[in-house]
């Protein structure tokens, strides 16, 4: 896969899940009507299909999970950039949620914005390269 | 180029590891084995888009059994011929 349909794939997987967050509190809201059930399963299934095109086939979910003994020079250099920029990110993406929890006086996050903030916080590192690397 | 921790830019090295790979008739991937790395990393090296470590240089020439001047260098390398019969003439003057 070259980089520009990594890059789409990317950007389809974590349309994905805002898709999942929206439609699960539309679900919430009109008390889960058939036809949101079909359209939070068909989001779910296109995150799980983007998922493994982009990070299990292109082998970046291997490479950013792998032992720091596995990788040669260049793809530590790699990886602690795509570390250093996702930390940033994973932070502003936190802070804004909570901080928006907060002042909509929403209480705590919930499960699934939990589980959300889980499933970025482990395939940041991985889009960052696949984002930015022209051949992984 | 970023180094080890991605806040200070480097020079760009340029180097002849495709010239003396072709010559020796490996493929990058028997390369990437020989020197311990990634055969993506030797395509990186090759078109001069990663700097290697001093330990990577010195595998390189070592396998090559070069000076790891012939191999790398900070300018643009000539082609090989051209700095044989520079080398040639050089010696022929002394």
């Amino acid at each position: 896969m070259n980089r520009q349909n990594r890059k789409l794939w990317i950007i389809i997987n974590y349309l994905s899940i805002i898709l999942i967050l929206s439609i699960f509190y539309t679900g919430k809201y009109y008390d889960w009507p058939v036809f949101v059930i079909v359209c939070e399963a068909a989001s779910f299934i296109l995150l799980i299909f983007s998922f493994i095109k982009v990070f299990i086939k292109t082998q970046l979910w291997k490479m950013s999970h792998a032992s720091d003994k596995n990788l040669d020079e260049r793809q530590l250099q790699v990886m602690l950039n795509s570390l250093k920029y996702s930390y940033s990110a994973f932070t502003i993406i936190v802070l804004v949620i909570v901080y928006g929890f907060a002042i909509a006086e929403q209480g705590p996050i919930d499960v699934v914005i939990a589980a959300c903030l889980l499933y970025i916080a482990h395939t940041l590192p991985a889009a960052i390269v696949g984002w930015k690397e022209k051949i992984i | 180029m970023f180094n080890i921790h991605g806040f200070m830019k480097s020079r760009k090295l340029y180097n002849r590891i495709a010239v003396f790979r072709k010559e020796r008739n490996i493929s990058r991937k028997e390369l990437a084995e020989i020197i311990g790395v990634n055969f993506q990393t030797v395509g990186y090296l090759e078109r001069e888009e990663y700097n290697p470590s001093l330990d990577l240089a010195f595998k390189i020439s070592e396998y090559f059994g070069l000076p790891v001047e012939l191999i790398f260098s900070t300018e643009p390398l000539k082609p090989l011929i051209e700095e044989i019969i520079e080398l040639k003439n050089k010696i022929g003057g002394q």
